[in-house]
C-alpha cells in the first residue's frame, strides 16, 4: 500500500506529467488533423488543452486538499482520459499509443460522471448511482473501445499510415461494425442513465447540500448532454465521425468540462471561506468570551440561526454554554451531529437538517473551533456544576422549609390541642373541687400558667412557619403580618395568585425580617416569570447574609440600598417558573 | 340552651361537652368532623352550633364552610366558631359568608365558661361575637398615621366594643355610660372615618372590623 508521503509525491508529479500529457496528445491529434477535433486549428488546440488542463488542475488542487477523498484522483483520472481519446489518430505514430487510444478513446465521459456522482464526499452514495457507473465504464472501455479493437486491423481497413494494432486478433469488420453500432446505443442509454441519476439525487439532497452539489451536477451533466447529443447524432451512421456538427458538440464537451473545472473550483473556495470564517471564531474567542458567543459564531458561520451548541458533562447530561441543561431530543426538521476530537465528543451541534452531512465541514469546524468547543466546554461543565450547588442548596432550603411547616402544623394540631383539652380538663376539675379549700388557687394559677403556655406555643408555631403562608400564599399571609407586626407595616399591591412554596417563604422572610426592623411599606409584581417584592423600609433588615443564601439558592437576586432620606431601599427578584 | 359541639380532638370535644354540661347547657349532640356536624345539626336543631375551624381532611378552614352551610340550611341556628388563628380574616371571612349569629373565639377561650356562656348566649339573642384579643391587636396595631389617630380615647373603646360585636346599648353597660352617649360616639366614629352607618349590627361590625385592618384605603403600593 501507498503512503501518504508516496501519494503526495504522485500528486506532484502529475502536474508536470499533465502538461507533458497535453501538449503530447495536441502533438498526436496534429499527426492526421483529419481525424481530430483538436488538431484541426488553433480554437480546437485550445479546447483540447485548456479543458483537460483545467480539470486536472482542480482534480490535483481537490486532491491535495482532501487527500483521502476519492474525488480528486476519478477526476485526476477522467481529465487523463480526456487526452488519450486522441492517441487513436491515424498519424500517432506508435503502435503502443495508437492501441491506447482505441481502447480508452471514450473512456473520459463515464469517468466524469462518476466524479459528478462522487462529488464532494469521493464515493457514490446509492446502487443505483454506482451500477450507472459500472454500465458506463464497462459500455465506455470494452464495448466501445476493447472488443472493437480486437476485431479491427488498420492496414486491412485500408489505414496505409496507421501504426499497427497490438491488440488485434483477427480482422472482422462486420463484427467490427455491429459492436460499434451497440456501444453507440448503449453509450447514449448510459449517458442519460448518469444524467438522470445525478438529477434524481439532486432531487433528494437538503437544501444545504444541494447549494453544495449543484454547480458540479449541472456542468457535468452538461459534459455528458453533449456525448449523449454526438452519440445519438452518430446512431445511423456506426461511428462517431468527425463532421461539423461533431465539431461543434465536442466544444460543447470541452467547454462544459472547463465550467465542471470551475465549479471544483468555486466549491474549494467556498470551503476555505468556511474555514476562514470558523478560523476567525477561534481568534474572535481568544479572548474572554460571554457565555454562548461560540454558539453565535457558529450560527452565523453556518447560516443557521437557530443551531445549539451543547456540551456533555457526563452520565448522558448535555447543558448549553451557561451550564443549564439541554434535551437533545430533535425535532422536524433538526439533526444532532457531535463533534468528536481524539474520539471523544467535544460538543454536539443540533442543527438544519442536513447542514453538516458534508463531512470536510464538521472536520473543519472540529478542528479550527477545537480549542475554543474545549475551552467553552470546560466554562460549561464549571457552571453546570455551580447549577448543581444551587439546585442542591434551594432542596435543602426547601427541605427545612418543610420541615418548618410539618412541625407548625404539628404544634398546632396536636400539642395546642392537647394543651387546651388539658385547660378544660382543669376547669371541669375546679368545678368539682370545694371552693373554700386553697386547692381552688393552686388550680387557677395552674390555669393561668396553662393559657400562657397555649399563647406562648401558637406565638412559637407562627414563628416556625405561618399557616396563612402555606394556606392562602405571600397577599394573605402579609395581610396577617400587618396585625402581628410591632412596627407599621403597609402592604401594597400584591399578585394575589399562589407560587412555589419556596418562593413564598422567601418573599414573607423578606418581609417580616425587614418589618423586625422597622416600618416597612411593601408591594410586588410578576413579572416575566420573576416575582418582584420592592420594599422602602427605615432599616435594612439584620441576617442579611441568610436573606441573601435563601435568595441565591433560589437563583434571584437580593438588592439593598441606602437612600438619601436615611432609609434603605430593597429589591428583590425570584425566578417563579 | 342546647348546643352541638364539633372537633376533631375527642379530649377537646369531650371536655368543652361536660364543661357546658357542668355549666347548665344542654349539649344534644358531638361531632369529630364536619359532614357529621351537619347531620347532628340536621337532627336536633340546637340553638347554637360550636365548630372548631381546623377539620377533616384538610385541617384548614372547615370550621368556616360548615358555619356557612349550617347558617344557609337553618336561619335559627347560629355558630360559634372556635379558632387558633389570631389573625382577623378568617373572623372576615365568617361575617361575610355567614352574616348574622355568628362568632369567632380564639380557642384557648374556651376554658373560660363565663366566655364561652356570653358569647353562646349572645349569638342565641342575634348578635354577632369577635374575639376580644383579635379586636384589641387591631386597635392597638402599629399603624403609620391616618384618620384613627383623630378618635378620642372614649370612641376608641367604643369602635373596640363596637368590633367585638356588642349593641349599643351593651356598650352602654360596659363603659357605664348612657346610650345617647354611645349613639353620640358611634357617630362621631363613622363620621371621622368616613363609614355608612348601618341598620344592620352585622354590617357595622364588618364595617368597623375593615376599618380597623387597613383594608379602606390601603392600596399604596411601595412608595
Amino acid at each position: 500500500m501507498w503512503d501518504d508521503a508516496d501519494m503526495r509525491a504522485l500528486r506532484l508529479a502529475l502536474w508536470p506529467a499533465g502538461f507533458v500529457l497535453g501538449v503530447f496528445s495536441l502533438a498526436l491529434s496534429r499527426g492526421d488533423p483529419a481525424f481530430s477535433f483538436a488538431g484541426g486549428s488553433l480554437g480546437g488546440a485550445i479546447a483540447l488543452l485548456g479543458a483537460g488542463w483545467a480539470l486536472l488542475a482542480c482534480a490535483l488542487l481537490f486532491w491535495g486538499r482532501r487527500p483521502v477523498n476519492a474525488f480528486g484522483p476519478i477526476l485526476a483520472s477522467a481529465a487523463c482520459a480526456w487526452f488519450l481519446a486522441e492517441w487513436d489518430n491515424p498519424g500517432a505514430g506508435s503502435a503502443a499509443v495508437f492501441t491506447i487510444g482505441l481502447v480508452l478513446f471514450a473512456a473520459s465521459t463515464p469517468l466524469v460522471g462518476w466524479a459528478m456522482l462522487a462529488y464532494p464526499t469521493g464515493s457514490v452514495a446509492r446502487w443505483s448511482g454506482r451500477a450507472a457507473v459500472a454500465i458506463a465504464l464497462g459500455g465506455a472501455v470494452i464495448v466501445l473501445g476493447l472488443v472493437p479493437t480486437l476485431v479491427y486491423d488498420p492496414a486491412a481497413q485500408g489505414c496505409a499510415q496507421c501504426p499497427a494494432n497490438l491488440l488485434l486478433i483477427a480482422d472482422d469488420p462486420g463484427l467490427y461494425d455491429d459492436v460499434n453500432r451497440l456501444g453507440i446505443r448503449l453509450g447514449l442509454v448510459w449517458a442519460l442513465v448518469l444524467i438522470a441519476v445525478a438529477g434524481w439525487g439532486l432531487a433528494r439532497s437538503s437544501p444545504a447540500r444541494r447549494r453544495v452539489v449543484v454547480p458540479v451536477v449541472l456542468a457535468g451533466s452538461a459534459h455528458l448532454a453533449f456525448v449523449a447529443a454526438t452519440f445519438a447524432a452518430s446512431l445511423d451512421r456506426g461511428f462517431v465521425g468527425s463532421g461539423a456538427l461533431e465539431r461543434r458538440l465536442w466544444l460543447g464537451q470541452a467547454a462544459a468540462l472547463v465550467a465542471l473545472a470551475l465549479a471544483v473550483g468555486w466549491g474549494l473556495v467556498q470551503a476555505r471561506r468556511t474555514r476562514a470564517a470558523v478560523a476567525r471564531i477561534v481568534v474572535e474567542l481568544a479572548e474572554p468570551a460571554a457565555a454562548g458567543s461560540l454558539r453565535d459564531a457558529l450560527a452565523r458561520t453556518l447560516d443557521d440561526p437557530r443551531l445549539e451548541l451543547a456540551y456533555p458533562v457526563g452520565e448522558g447530561r448535555y447543558v448549553d454554554a451557561s451550564g443549564h441543561q439541554v434535551n437533545l431530543a430533535v425535532s422536524g426538521g433538526r439533526s444532532a451531529t457531535p463533534l468528536v476530537r481524539d474520539g471523544r465528543p467535544v460538543a454536539v451541534l443540533v442543527h438544519r437538517a442536513g447542514l453538516l452531512d458534508t463531512p470536510a465541514l464538521l472536520e473543519e469546524v472540529t478542528s479550527t473551533a477545537h480549542l475554543a468547543l474545549e475551552n467553552e466546554r470546560l466554562q460549561a461543565e464549571a457552571r453546570a456544576q455551580l447549577e448543581d450547588l444551587r439546585a442542591s442548596r434551594a432542596r435543602i432550603v426547601e427541605a427545612a422549609d418543610e420541615e418548618r411547616r410539618r412541625l407548625e402544623r404539628d404544634l398546632h394540631d396536636g400539642a395546642q390541642q392537647r394543651l387546651v383539652g388539658l385547660s378544660l380538663a382543669l376547669r371541669l376539675l375546679r368545678g368539682r373541687v370545694d371552693p373554700r379549700t386553697e386547692l381552688v388557687a393552686r388550680l387557677d394559677e395552674a390555669d393561668t400558667e396553662l393559657q400562657r403556655a397555649v399563647t406562648e406555643l401558637r406565638e412559637l408555631a407562627h414563628g416556625i412557619h405561618p399557616a396563612a403562608l402555606s394556606d392562602e400564599g405571600l397577599a394573605v399571609a402579609l395581610e396577617a403580618l400587618v396585625e402581628r407586626a410591632s412596627t407599621p407595616l403597609r402592604v401594597g399591591d400584591m399578585p394575589r395568585e399562589r407560587f412555589p412554596p419556596s418562593v413564598e417563604t422567601a418573599a414573607y422572610i423578606l418581609v417580616a425580617e425587614t418589618a423586625k426592623a422597622g416600618a416597612v411599606s411593601v408591594g410586588a409584581c410578576r413579572h416575566d416569570g420573576v416575582l418582584v417584592v420592592e420594599a422602602v423600609a427605615e432599616t435594612a433588615p439584620e441576617g442579611l447574609v441568610e436573606l441573601d443564601d435563601r435568595f441565591g439558592a433560589l437563583d434571584g437576586t437580593l438588592l439593598v440600598e441606602g437612600r438619601p432620606d436615611g432609609g434603605v431601599r430593597i429589591r428583590a427578584e425570584i425566578p417563579c417558573g | 340552651m342546647r348546643v352541638v359541639v364539633a372537633d376533631d380532638s375527642m379530649l377537646v370535644r369531650e371536655g368543652l361537652a361536660r364543661l357546658l354540661a357542668d355549666a347548665g347547657v344542654d349539649v344534644v349532640g358531638t361531632a369529630g368532623d364536619a359532614s357529621e356536624l351537619v347531620r347532628r345539626v340536621e337532627l336536633t336543631r340546637p340553638d347554637v352550633a360550636i365548630v372548631d375551624i381546623k377539620m377533616p381532611p384538610t385541617h384548614t378552614d372547615e370550621g368556616i364552610a360548615a358555619a356557612q352551610e349550617i347558617r344557609e340550611a337553618h336561619p335559627k341556628v347560629g355558630v360559634l366558631v372556635l379558632s387558633q388563628y389570631l389573625e382577623s380574616r378568617y373572623a372576615m371571612r365568617l361575617l361575610t359568608e355567614a352574616p348574622e349569629r355568628v362568632g369567632y373565639l380564639l380557642k384557648d377561650r374556651v376554658s373560660d365558661i363565663a366566655v364561652l356562656a356570653d358569647a353562646l348566649r349572645r349569638i342565641d339573642e342575634g348578635e354577632c361575637v369577635i374575639d376580644p384579643t383579635i379586636v384589641s391587636r387591631l386597635v392597638n396595631r402599629p399603624r403609620e398615621p391616618g384618620p384613627l389617630d383623630e378618635l378620642t380615647a372614649r370612641e376608641r373603646d367604643v369602635i373596640g366594643l363596637m368590633a367585638e360585636g356588642r349593641s349599643n346599648q351593651a356598650i352602654s353597660q360596659t363603659l357605664f355610660v348612657s346610650p345617647k352617649t354611645v349613639e353620640a360616639n358611634v357617630r362621631q366614629i363613622f363620621r371621622k372615618l368616613g363609614l355608612e352607618q348601618s341598620p344592620d349590627d352585622h354590617r357595622r361590625v364588618l364595617a368597623v372590623l375593615a376599618a380597623l385592618r387597613g383594608d379602606a384605603g390601603s392600596g399604596a403600593g411601595p412608595a
